[in-house]
């Protein structure tokens, strides 16, 4: 499944340059008070939205740097401004 | 023009309620419908899928049956799955192809070895047959590699797996489909759901683009699409990631290669079909999404991985590729649960790259659970809450970053 | 065959002979042929016989749209002969016959036929069960079509290019020379793929009159030096596309010429904008037998002649769908052969001035007739002709029938691009209703007939995709769009593709024998979209794919009643556009391995080098399997190993320590300068990740290792968990940098205080110490104490620049103690017997902290840290029946141990032996194994279960660790 990523410091590379680091869940939770469950939603449960996800990558074959995007999961776009039709996005 | 031949299935118009829905015309769904119908009596079900029946995983994977996984959980499970498919070839009168030609895993270190004694270990003590063989024995049983010192992983061994081998795909689909279909249950392709209705915690009714459909259970077999429809429709997120997997096969030759064949080491796994083309795939791109897009990339590894192992196949051409989605779990087993969070909502989801093997047993066991509304033990340690429980299946011994969850 | 000479078109050298073997007869061919039309030049009509029914199989096409031309050549089976350039000393031979291609002993099941309707195999061969597994052998026998022996090896020379390119032009064609020429002369980097070895497509092989006055051939010739002449101009010929992705990658296989440094290659190439002018190919004709050898397109009779000089028929009957057809006819009449009639499936619309040529040759015009049936068996002795409406018939006499129902687009580039497609009545093609950013369709594919006209469309994809480049081409569009706008648009074409014919010899597919009766029967059956009658029927997933069946299929159940599909879909084309080579996918192979820095040491000490994760380390230095000569000496005296695989790291920053405190369980506030913590990372789930070393080597400044397969993602994991903090801090991979000597044995410090200067007694440099020392007076090491396997140790990490003159000093001092290097196998006996973990050996994916006995390393006391995996431990700390890493001893003491992987079982399987030996220290077995908690209190004892024991289970005991030293006094000599 190719995919082009625009990475903040690189620009614009192949897909296969990043690695895929998760939904955006936003910051860690305090450990101590955290549920089973809540643990669980944080740690393992996905939306897998099928459509616009804010979700992590780094640039594991350049800089290094983890940074979010917004990606269109039906298309695999990266979308540079969030839509929800998914359709604007650039390749 | 030639003398009307019968419908395999009908297409019968959509009503208004059902005692089940299940979402997902695939070979989950479609075998948990013909369970329900030919050993619970429950007929007055629907299958409601998108596209057609087969589209997904259904008709995308390599077709590969086999009883040799690592945990005694999943061995019986899938024990039973390979000995439903002469069952069920006569049940359907469909002949479902199904052909034993064993199964050669190949590992490339002592490392590798020690893991598949512990599943060669533990198929034999389930009174599997498998066996655990020396490179020249892989030679023996597949002429075709190089057990030389020349590939990138020199083979170290393997083990063979005798009543594993290949079922085809579509014939379990379309037999399904027709042995539902049969006796009663109703197969609407081309409809969409839109939603799910949950009224005081139960189960009320589902919404479909031709429709809304009152029934008190929806199972949940829709695949790469499972985890998006349950968090869609239920807020119910899965630890499910949706990603892509390819395979492909080559132009069709005379019979060369007598067993499937697959190496960790090198992510690959290659079968010669009934027709005489090698399939070959199992690299998935590790990212979610829900498209079913091919790479240079991998049919580019596919290539040199299965040359190395094979050289011959150098001469062959690769005519065609295509990829599927695989519904991943962290721990690569799937999720088999029902009423639980909410009542009258059943998972048959998760099954990543395994759902084809598993399909026959998998309807029959979800179609007890969702006749009955007992759990029957075999599923119990498929639950949804083992993950919240910390209480991972071992399908999987090495780490794996599938689920991208670090 | 005498071929026609002096043609301006011709691509053979009459002079030149080149003969090839067929059958084991001499068949000689000129330079330029193909394997096809050396062939047929010297007599072969028969090429193959099909797959199912046998039939004979003839030249049908010349750019491998059918399997009709599979054969061997060479040894490499299913080789296209109307694609393969000749050479000389070629063998080739046919494919799935028995006997001959002219007498095939199979033949007959072509009249067995009636008994195989589609997906006949889904509905028999099942009952008695009994039979289907003697069915299978034959199944597997009757299938396939070309044989691979298990020892072939693939001659030739393969290689790989991976090139970025502006504009990527697919199609070398008046279109796609058009559009490279547009975007060269903005100056941007163009490379034009092209499939055939020549450039010009339609223009190429015709002497039909061009706009200038001049032929199409000549213009096709001008155009080409013009492209020649840019050179930010690459031009690939023989090079057909493989598959176009969306992200504008486009990859090929290039056959090179005699004078390449390669036979295949695979270009792979990004590109910031496509061009697609992909042309068309010619639309099957449907009738009864419209396989028969003597049937072929139209052009691909026409090209038979002008590109090789054959002339394919004596007495030919065209069937043609638009002018093209005409032309051909007319023009191979001027070139000698008898024309016995042409049909055209259209009523009207045929260019006057061919019809005028007809007339006035004399050569009969029916229009509104399409044949029904060719006659003959081993090739075309008669047609009956009827109108498309059947009311009459009509047989006429002929060796050769060229038909077709005109053009249908060469898509597949543009779909695969992310096109979409919508049917158009007028031209009845499918064109591109929307297209992707960054890609452009021009020429012939979009239904355009007129030379200038295609040539103008190529120049306005071509700017296009300048424009996509940043160049400023408005202007120049809107004057091309006022000349495109007086030429013809495109032409309509017939919307036929079956005349009155019943079908159950009609075929759709020839690669998998396909009927039209096939189809029927399934959309009967209730595969009623194209897409399931392709998986049921097989239609278009033989060894040539769609190319045949093309948008026919979709045509054909568009004007079905059966469907439900009103507006005709095509099916979805996949990758490869043509099928390549695993060959040429593979390319030369490149197997890598990083190397330590003394990596030739290893190997010239006898090292027995493996491939682990990334590198290539030295298992043993012996072949004895169990190592125990290497154990022993460091053991009783002192080993030497290469340790230099270790991850290794430097973090600084006022942040520093907030991130180590993050990943790491123990407390990293709390380490004193020149003291080594051990410690570990876990996952979220609690479950051991990495273990290893952190030194603090200033404020804000550590130096940290972590085990070989975790060096490549830790940087990734301390900032991946760090992403939300903001932090400050720098994290450098210092890996490649150090290589690490580990000194172990009893003997360590005598070797090597030889080579230091820095007082090595326990006072001034103490078990868990770190020191900075320099290795024979000028190498700067990092010494450490670590007690990994059980004896007095030291680690130096030394820069990888003086790594094999570091090696080499303590080598030397080590002679005299008999020092040795150990490996890999070695060291996994000596930590095992220490009771020491290797992740991945003693644990799996869910095993916790806590279930390895670790626990101790996490530091429960800085919740604010929120220390990575901290929850899940405190979830699972007293967590019960989890599998729990213990140590055990045979029971009753037995001389072998159980194979690593065996099973512990009680009626069900409750853990596994993880490594098991038998000690050289301790001259018993001693091992380690994950088991069920219930079963890993000290004295329980279990029965082991190895594969092929037959029941036969071995008795163990669950025995205290470490096994060896349990006091640890040798680490601390």
């Amino acid at each position: 499944m190719s995919l082009n990523i625009t990475c903040p410091i690189c620009g614009k590379r192949n897909g296969y340059e990043f690695r895929y680091g998760g939904e955006d869940r936003g910051p860690r939770p305090e450990e101590a008070t955290l549920t089973p469950e809540a643990w669980c939603r944080y740690v393992h449960m996905n939306r897998s939205v099928a459509g616009v996800q804010r979700e992590w990558w780094v640039h594991r074959d350049g800089c290094g740097l983890w940074f979010s995007i917004d990606r269109d999961t039906r298309i695999n776009v990266q979308v540079m401004a969030p839509s929800t039709d998914g359709q604007e996005g650039d390749r | 023009m030639f003398g009307k031949r019968k419908r395999l299935w009908n297409t019968p118009s959509l009503q208004s309620s059902y005692d089940a829905v299940i979402v997902g015309g695939g070979l989950h769904g479609l075998a948990t419908a013909y369970f329900l119908a030919s050993r619970h009596g429950m007929t007055n079900v629907a299958i409601v899928e998108k596209r057609y029946i087969g589209f997904g995983g259904s008709g995308r994977n390599t077709a590969i049956v086999r009883a040799n996984q690592r945990t005694q959980e999943n061995l019986p499970l899938y024990k039973e799955a390979l000995e439903l498919w002469p069952v069920l070839t006569r049940e359907l009168d469909f002949n479902l192809m199904f052909y034993n030609c064993g199964n050669l895993n190949l590992a490339h270190s002592e490392a590798a070895l020690k893991a598949m004694r512990i599943q060669v270990a533990s198929a034999q003590y389930h009174g599997i047959d498998i066996h655990l063989v020396d490179a020249e024995e892989c030679k023996k049983l597949v002429p075709l590699l190089d057990i030389s010192d020349r590939p990138r992983y020199p083979i170290a061994g393997g083990m063979f797996h005798p009543p594993g081998g290949i079922v085809r795909h579509d014939a379990v689909v379309w037999g399904l489909a027709k042995g539902a279909s049969r006796l009663g249950v109703h197969i609407h392709q081309g409809t969409e759901v839109t939603g799910i209705e949950v009224r005081g915690g139960r189960i009320a009714s589902v919404e479909t683009d031709r429709g809304r459909i009152h029934t008190p259970r929806v199972l949940n077999a829709a695949g790469g699409y499972s985890a998006d429809l349950s968090s869609r429709f239920l807020d119910l997120p899965l630890p499910i990631s949706p990603l892509t997997i390819q395979a492909m096969v080559t132009q069709p030759l005379k019979p060369l290669l007598d067993h499937v064949i697959s190496s960790g080491a090198y992510h690959v796994y290659a079968n010669q079909t009934l027709k005489g083309e090698i399939a070959t795939g199992a690299h998935m791109d590790p990212w979610p999404n829900y498209t079913t897009g091919t790479s240079a990339r991998y049919i580019k590894h596919q290539a040199e991985a299965v040359t190395e192992l094979m050289p011959c196949l150098k001469g062959l051409k690769f005519m065609r590729t295509w990829a599927g989605l695989a519904d991943m779990t962290p721990d690569m087993a799937p999720i088999m649960d029902g009423n639980d969070p909410v009542e009258g909502y059943y998972m048959d989801c998760g099954w990543g790259y395994f759902g084809f093997k598993s399909c026959t047993v998998a309807g029959k066991y979800m179609a007890e659970l969702m006749a009955t509304g007992e759990c029957p033990p075999i599923l119990k340690p498929f639950s949804l809450r083992r993950f919240e429980q910390h209480r991972l299946m071992g399908e999987t011994a090495a780490l794996m970053e599938y689920s991208a969850n670090n | 065959m005498n071929r026609l000479h002096h043609l301006k078109t011709s691509k053979v050298h009459p002079g030149e002979r080149r003969t090839l073997r067929y059958r084991g007869r001499e068949v000689a061919g000129l330079e330029g042929d193909t394997v096809a039309t050396a062939l047929y030049a010297g007599g072969v009509r028969v090429f193959s016989r099909s797959l199912k029914y046998h039939r004979p199989r003839g030249l049908y096409s010349l750019d491998g749209e059918s399997g009709n031309t599979l054969m061997a050549v060479d040894g490499v089976p299913n080789v296209s002969a109307e694609i393969t350039p000749l050479r000389a000393g070629m063998r080739v031979e046919p494919q799935n016959v028995k006997g001959t291609p002219e007498f095939d002993v199979m033949g007959f099941m072509d009249g067995l036929s009636w008994a195989m309707p589609a997906g006949f195999y889904y509905r028999m061969f099942h009952k008695p069960a009994a039979i289907w597994p003697r069915v299978i052998p034959q199944l597997r026998r009757t299938a396939g079509l070309g044989t691979l022996k298990p020892d072939f090896e693939m001659p030739g020379r393969f290689e790989e290019v991976y090139l970025k390119t502006d504009v990527c032009v697919i199609g070398g064609g008046p279109a796609g020379m058009l559009a490279a020429l547009a975007a060269a002369d903005r100056g941007l980097r163009v490379i034009l793929l092209e499939s055939r070895p020549w450039l010009g497509g339609f223009f190429e092989y015709r002497e039909h009159p061009y706009a200038d006055g001049s032929s199409l051939h000549d213009r096709s010739a001008d155009l080409e030096r013009q492209l020649e002449s840019r050179p930010n101009l690459r031009i690939m010929k023989h090079a057909p596309v493989v598959a176009v992705y969306p992200t504008l990658q486009v990859t090929a296989f290039q056959r090179g010429a005699d004078s390449a440094s390669f036979d295949e290659r695979y270009p792979e190439i990004q590109a910031q904008s496509i061009v697609v002018a992909t042309g068309c190919i010619e639309r099957p004709l449907l009738f009864e037998n419209n396989e028969r050898p003597g049937v072929m397109q139209p052009s691909c009779a026409h090209r038979l002649a002008r590109t090789w000089g054959i002339l394919a028929g004596e007495r030919a009957v065209f069937s043609v769908g638009n002018d093209l057809g005409i032309e051909a006819a007319l023009d191979l009449a001027n070139l000698g052969m008898g024309i016995a009639c042409v049909t055209d499936v259209r009523e009207d619309g045929q260019a006057p001035q061919l019809l005028d040529e007809l007339s006035s040759r004399s050569i009969p015009f029916m229009r509104g007739w399409v044949p029904v049936k060719a006659h003959g068996c081993r090739s075309v002795k008669a047609v009956t002709l009827s109108p498309v409406n059947g009311i009459r018939q009509k047989k006429v006499e002929c060796d050769l029938l060229a038909a077709s129902a005109g053009l249908t687009p060469s898509t597949g580039a543009l779909s695969l691009a992310g096109a979409r497609f919508s049917y158009d009545s007028l031209t009845g093609f499918f064109l591109p209703s929307t297209l992707p950013d960054g890609v452009h369709a021009a020429g012939r594919l979009l239904g355009l007939q007129d030379a200038r006209a295609i040539e103008i469309s190529g120049t306005e994809a071509g700017l296009r995709a300048a424009g996509d480049c940043g160049m400023d081409v408005a202007e120049t569009l809107r004057t091309l769009a006022d000349e495109q706008s007086t030429l013809p648009g495109p032409v309509r074409n017939p919307k036929l593709v079956m005349g009155p014919v019943k079908g159950s010899k009609t075929f759709l597919c020839f690669d998998e024998d396909t009927t039209i009766k096939n189809v029927s029967q399934s959309m009967e059956m209730g595969f009623d979209v194209p897409e399931l009658i392709k998986r049921f029927t097989a239609a278009g997933t033989g060894p040539s794919q769609g190319a045949v069946p093309g948008h026919n299929l979709a045509l054909f159940v568009g004007q079905s009643h059966e469907s439900p599909d009103t507006e005709p879909r095509p099916t979805t084309v996949r990758p490869p556009l043509h099928p390549i080579h695993l060959a040429t996918y593979a390319g030369a192979g490149h197997g890598m391995s990083k190397c330590t820095p003394v990596h030739a040491l290893q190997a010239a000490a006898g090292g027995r080098m493996e491939k682990v994760g990334v590198w290539s380390r030295a298992r043993r230095f012996s072949d004895e399997k169990s190592a125990h000569d290497e154990i022993l000496n460091v053991r009783q005296n002192v080993g030497i190993l290469d340790g230099s695989t270790l991850g290794k790291f430097r973090i600084h920053g006022p942040d520093a320590c907030k991130a180590l405190q993050r990943v790491y369980v123990g407390d990293m506030s709390r380490i004193r300068e020149g003291r080594i913590k051990y410690s570990a990372m876990c996952n979220e789930d609690g479950c051991l990740m990495d273990d290893g070393v952190v030194v603090k080597r200033g404020e804000n400044d550590y130096f940290f290792t972590s085990s070989t397969a975790r060096a490549g993602s830790t940087i990734e994991w301390i900032r991946y968990h760090t992403r939300y903090d903001g932090w400050d801090y720098h994290l450098v991979n210092l890996t490649d940098a150090f290589g690490v000597i580990n000194v172990s044995g009893p003997n360590a410090r005598k070797v090597l205080q030889k080579v230091t200067d820095f007082d090595l007694c326990n006072e001034s440099f103490p078990f868990a110490a770190y020191r900075e020392i320099e290795v024979g007076g000028s190498i700067p090491a990092r010494a450490m104490r670590l007690g990994f396997v059980g004896e007095l140790s030291y680690e130096l990490h030394v820069p990888s620049s003086y790594m094999e003159s570091a090696w080499m000093l303590v080598e030397e001092a080590g002679c005299e103690y008999g020092m040795k290097p150990f490996g890999l196998e070695a060291q996994n006996v000596l930590r095992m017997e220490k009771g020491h973990v290797i992740i991945g050996s003693e644990s799996e994916q869910r095993t916790t902290l806590h279930d390895l006995g670790m626990g101790f390393l996490w530091h429960r006391n800085k919740p604010d840290a929120r220390t990575v995996g901290a929850a899940a431990l405190i979830h699972t700390e007293h967590q019960e029946d989890r599998l729990k890493l213990v140590g055990f001893k045979m029971q009753p003491p037995a001389d072998r141990p159980p194979k690593d992987g065996s099973i512990i079982v009680d009626g069900v399987i409750r853990g596994y032996v993880c490594t098991a030996r038998l000690s050289p220290a301790l001259g018993e077995v001693v091992g380690m194994a994950l088991v069920d908690e219930p079963l890993s209190g000290i004295g329980t004892e279990w029965s082991i279960y190895e594969d092929e024991c037959q029941g036969k289970l071995l008795g163990a005991v669950v025995a205290p660790m470490p096994f060896y030293d349990p006091e640890g006094l040798r680490m601390k000599m």
